[in-house]
């Protein structure tokens, strides 16, 4: 059922207004109209998709006749709606109807993908496009016969955890290994190992037909884009789409040879990554891409401005998570000419864009400048920067060598991972704090031997949290065990050291290394809520523990009784009591996270995240003691509740102060109202604000800098701002695309940041 | 030995203030101001006391401030507040029981010790972007003592400090402020002394004496003319003031602050009636041509 479609981006109209059908455009004409285009798609997908509470990504929508709306849960562990490709049906080997398996998988995946329509956009010089998500066709997403334990199903309920079961991705390739191998190099690595691992027989049987499903959808591609280069009557155009075709007619089997086809097969490579399973992590795009560049560059066959021009076409194939700067494995900055051609093309693109920059001691401090310059110019909450010394220095907490602390890579919202030896679940594991504080909380009130107090009421929450953090260790083991029967990562093995070696899934041993995420979500709530308990019920004794759990139980009839509650220093002000509570959670979770690894022997490492989840683990919680209503959201991340009073630089002192401190992050969040910035010295305060963090222990900063005005008016009437750019959590994304909810967050967060 | 403490009565503390001076800074506001002008966007820093500010839109009417009131200045009459400041005592019980932000109780009796706690915390982000503290109000000259504590204690922490004043004060405290600050800005309103009078209450001659003697010292010095129509949004008067200031060795610039109304909220809340009611921001046009008129004198001319 081999599709036969071919779309193509009509370049007509775009010439005649340009009026240069017959002749040759520059990059930056190309650009204009890539962007142009861009938009069409965002367009028309928050059109059809309507919400979109993630990374706006690079995917573009079937052609009409092929869509079939669904919803599923997404890789997060919140539900997505979306658009399938309708002459795509997995075949299934189960009575579920479901597909489990490695070889089933891969050849699913090899008939998706030959169902998959050709897309070429002759003005971009990466051929391909993507169109749809393999994950959706998994119905249903467990194998049924492999069911975890009741307990922990009941458990995981009792304490809002995600406890990664059945998690994909988040964890990093190593793209030098597909520079060195191309396809057909894989190809025979596969076939190669297979004699050694018979064992493996049915994993190697998915990843060949990855690789060959991949190598048949570029071959349609090659045809097409040759036909039309026949066609196309713009000199630049049919250059391209030759030059394409030619590019692309090699590496269906070999490796990348220059700059432009390195980016080529990187797109692929992202694309059938993204497709499979949603990986969006790629690493260190200045390292591993600076040998074609320095070489092309030599050889005087590559121009910066072309560079810029194929890096550009490279984000806009889709929006993956890279690095820039940060030491080698000696501990020398890699920051090259490169990094700061990565950060012009997406200053040019002014499309959403996950990069970060490592700012560690050895920075060269002109990518940082240059970074913040874009940032505050474009105000797309781009480049994100990252806390590069306290997260060696935390990695190595685990027992690594500085060496391997050096390697790892930035690849996702708020995560790093060693680029093809470490298997992390990154973003995929939460414990939600303020459900384990409400079952701590009710658990004391209803015993009658105890006379509730702060004291009984924080080693309550202790005990639950520990209890919660030994759920999440057996889940982790379950997911470990059989992850690899239900859905291995057939893309992402491709390209790590291991698997393919040992014929063994990453999830399954595959890699060097297990260091598995374990993220805590609402620290600033239950701050808030043992402060606000310990100034009002204990200390000043204005209500009463009855009373209190009678404004919870009700949540909240009497408004003074909340506002009193409400109304205390918070978390995130400094130096309030509520700061030190929230230290002394998060040295209670890493201290218990750290007493043991999983009882199969994995480590796990501390975090404080919450992804965009904070509306949804909010809905599952009733009203808490700091004046937060039932269902209202919790706090994000590691940040502080939205109005908590305090300012940039009181807020990042409160979220250095409760870092983790072993490798993962707790992100600080940071929207700024461009006026405070208006003057001179603009810069220098962003600087002041990032390296002051860092050098406190941040890891990670998020940085809005935004129109309030802009947002308000775009809140009101989305479509009035189509291509207005925010920061959500660890990923930016169009405004217009978000959720109402979501949207109503970010502008409460901006509201009250601003007060 | 006796030790004596000095203390401030503050009303505010901005930390990342980066209107006031260089890089990140945390700006303590003082009250109390030798002058009256009628357009004083901080009403609440004028008087040398503690005082009640009442914003009867955020009451929620829960009856806590009358419950606590000893002089009964706070009623409920058919579910409409009533705040009677004739009775009221200022003793601040009641901003305390009040948890809407409804009644606040402005101005806080504070030691060095406490002050420089708070100053301190935004510490690590002053170096890195050469900010400081600022010490505002009011003017800082009316409580100088502990203005001169406060800074000497900032320069001992190796801060950065700059101060706001009219500078209407004698030169000797000035000069004992100055030991112990980095940078100046100073008001200046108008050159005529009538009118200076009739808009601010006071007569300029000691503000223009100690602004000459400022000029004689090495302190880098901001000079900022707030531009109030009515009173000197004309050319005539900027220029004068920028004549007065063009041989100033250690000016660092003339900074020209458009008025605005962001005050009026605050004259309600401390039921004083807005004496700028019928005064309008000037347009960017104005503040441009006035800017071309002090340029004339003055080469580094900036507006907000
Ligand atoms: S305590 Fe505050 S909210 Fe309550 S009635 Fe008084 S002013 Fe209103
Ligand atoms: S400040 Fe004191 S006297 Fe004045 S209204 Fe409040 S409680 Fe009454």
């Amino acid at each position: 059922m081999e599709s036969n479609l071919i779309i193509y981006e009509d370049p007509s109209t775009f010439l005649e207004r340009l009026n240069k059908l017959n002749e040759e455009l520059t990059f930056s004409e190309r650009l204009e109209i890539l962007r142009e285009i861009k938009m069409k798609h965002t367009h028309e997908k928050q059109k059809v998709i309507g919400i979109m509470d993630q990374d706006d990504h690079g995917r573009l929508l079937p052609p009409p006749e092929l869509r079939e709306i669904v919803e599923y849960m997404g890789p997060s562990g919140e539900p997505v709606r979306d658009v399938k490709l309708n002459n795509f049906k997995p075949i299934s080997n189960h009575p579920s109807g479901g597909f489990f398996g490695p070889k089933i998988c891969g050849e699913n995946f090899r008939l998706f993908l030959s169902s998959h329509p050709v897309y070429i956009n002759p003005f971009s010089s990466i051929l391909g496009g993507y169109m749809a998500y393999f994950m959706s066709y998994r119905d249903p997403h467990w194998n049924p016969d492999l069911s975890p334990p009741q307990h922990l199903v009941e458990a995981w309920s009792k304490y809002d955890i995600y406890p990664g079961v059945g998690a994909v991705q988040h964890f990093c390739q190593d793209m030098q290994i597909g520079f060195s191998l191309g396809w057909g190099g894989l190809l025979r690595k596969i076939r190669y190992y297979r004699e050694i691992n018979p064992q493996a027989a049915e994993f190697y049987d998915g990843l060949e037909s990855v690789v060959i499903g991949v190598q048949e959808w570029i071959a349609r591609h090659v045809k097409a884009a040759r036909e039309l280069a026949e066609k196309e009557r713009n000199p630049t155009l049919r250059r391209n789409l030759k030059d394409l075709a030619d590019i692309n007619e090699r590496l269906i089997n070999e490796p990348p040879r220059t700059f432009w086809e390195a980016c080529q097969w990187t797109a692929w490579y992202q694309m059938i990554a993204r497709m499979y399973n949603g990986s969006g992590s790629m690493g260190r795009i200045d390292v591993w891409l600076k040998p074609f560049y320095e070489r092309d560059v030599a050889a005087g066959i590559l121009t910066d401005e072309e560079a810029i021009f194929h890096l550009a076409c490279l984000f806009l194939n889709d929006t993956q998570y890279y690095q820039l700067g940060g030491p080698d494995a000696s501990g020398k900055d890699v920051t090259n000419k490169l990094s700061y051609l990565v950060l012009e093309a997406v200053h040019r693109l002014k499309a959403p864009a996950n990069i970060g920059i490592f700012v560690w001691e050895g920075l060269d401090p002109r990518l940082l400048d240059r970074g913040i310059e874009i940032m505050l110019e474009d105000k797309m909450g781009f480049p994100k920067f990252l806390g590069g010394d306290a997260l060696i220095e935390g990695f190595m907490r685990n027992g690594y060598s500085v060496e391997l602390a050096r390697e790892r890579a930035y690849s996702g919202c708020h995560w790093f991972a060693i680029p093809g030896k470490e298997y992390a679940l990154q973003d995929c594991v939460k414990i939600n704090f303020a459900k384990v504080f409400e079952v701590a909380f009710w658990e004391m009130m209803s015993d009658p031997n105890v006379n509730p107090s702060v004291e009984e009421l924080w080693s309550r929450f202790e005990t639950h949290l520990r209890k919660a953090i030994d759920i999440v260790r057996e889940g982790l083991d379950f997911h470990m065990e059989n992850m690899h029967k239900v859905f291995p990562e057939l893309v992402l093995d491709l390209l790590c050291y291991g698997p393919i070696e040992k014929g063994l899934d990453a999830s399954h041993g595959g890699v060097e290394y297990y260091n598995l995420c374990l993220d805590g979500a609402g620290i600033g709530t239950v701050a808030d809520s043992f402060a606000a308990i310990e100034l009002r019920v204990e200390k000043e004794k204005r209500i009463s523990w009855r009373e209190l759990a009678e404004e919870l139980k009700n949540n909240f009839r009497n408004e003074y009784i909340r506002l009193m509650l409400r109304n205390i220093p918070h978390y995130g002000q400094g130096g309030t009591h509520a700061d030190e509570w929230a230290v002394k959670i998060a040295k209670t979770f890493v201290r218990l996270v750290k007493e043991k690894p999983t009882p199969k022997g994995y480590n796990i490492i501390p975090g404080l995240f919450s992804w965009a989840s904070m509306l949804s683990m909010g809905q599952r919680v009733g009203a808490t003691p700091n004046g937060r209503r039932a269902g209202a959201p919790i706090s994000q991340g590691a940040n502080p509740e939205p109005g908590f009073g305090g300012t940039p630089t009181s807020l990042a002192i409160a979220v250095a102060a409760i870092q983790c401190g072993y490798g993962n992050t707790a992100p600080l969040q940071l929207d700024i109202d461009p006026t405070v910035f208006r003057g001179k010295n603009g810069k220098e305060i962003v600087k002041a604000l990032i390296l002051g963090h860092f050098k406190l222990g941040g890891t990670m900063i998020n940085m809005n800098v935004i129109d309030k005005e802009k947002i308000l008016e775009a809140h009101k009437d989305p479509s009035k701002y189509p291509d207005l750019i925010v920061r959500v959590t660890g990923f930016s994304a169009y405004f217009a695309s978000l959720s109402k909810d979501l949207r109503q967050f970010v502008v409460d967060r901006i509201l009250a940041e601003e007060s | 030995m006796v030790v004596f403490v000095v203390k401030g009565l503050i009303f505010d503390i901005k930390r990342f203030e980066v209107h006031d001076g260089p890089g990140i800074r945390t700006t303590v506001f003082l009250k109390g101001c030798p002058l009256r002008c009628f357009w004083c966007q901080n009403p609440e820093g004028l008087k040398l006391k503690q005082e009640i500010m009442f914003y009867p839109e955020r009451c929620i009417s829960c009856g806590a401030c009358m419950a606590t009131c000893p002089r009964g200045a706070h009623e409920i009459r058919n579910n409409i507040h009533v705040y009677f400041r004739d009775k009221c005592e200022n003793c601040g019980r009641c901003a305390e029981s009040c948890y809407s932000g409804a009644l606040q109780f402005v101005g806080k009796w504070m030691n060095v010790d406490d002050l420089i706690k708070v100053v301190l915390m935004d510490k690590p982000f002053y170096n890195a972007s050469n900010g400081g503290v600022t010490l505002s109000g009011g003017d800082p000259v009316m409580q100088y003592e502990f203005s001169y504590a406060f800074l000497e204690r900032c320069k001992s922490e190796g801060l950065h400090t700059a101060i706001e004043t009219a500078a209407y004060c004698r030169w000797e405290v000035l000069e004992k402020l100055l030991s112990v600050t980095d940078l100046i800005m100073m008001d200046i309103k108008h050159i005529d002394s009538e009118v200076h009078y009739k808009a601010t209450g006071v007569r300029n001659d000691i503000i223009l004496e100690n602004a000459k003697k400022l000029a004689e010292t090495d302190k880098p010095l901001i000079i900022r003319i707030p531009i109030v129509p009515t009173v000197n949004d004309s050319p005539e008067a900027i220029a004068a003031i920028a004549k007065f200031i063009q041989s100033f060795k250690n000016l660092m610039f003339l900074e020209l602050l458009p008025f605005h109304r962001l005050g009026e909220v605050k004259y309600r809340a401390l039921g004083i009636e807005y004496p700028a009611r019928n005064l309008k921001t000037p347009t960017k046009a104005k503040m441009q041509e006035l800017i071309e008129a002090a340029k004339k004198f003055v080469t580094n001319v900036f507006s907000a």
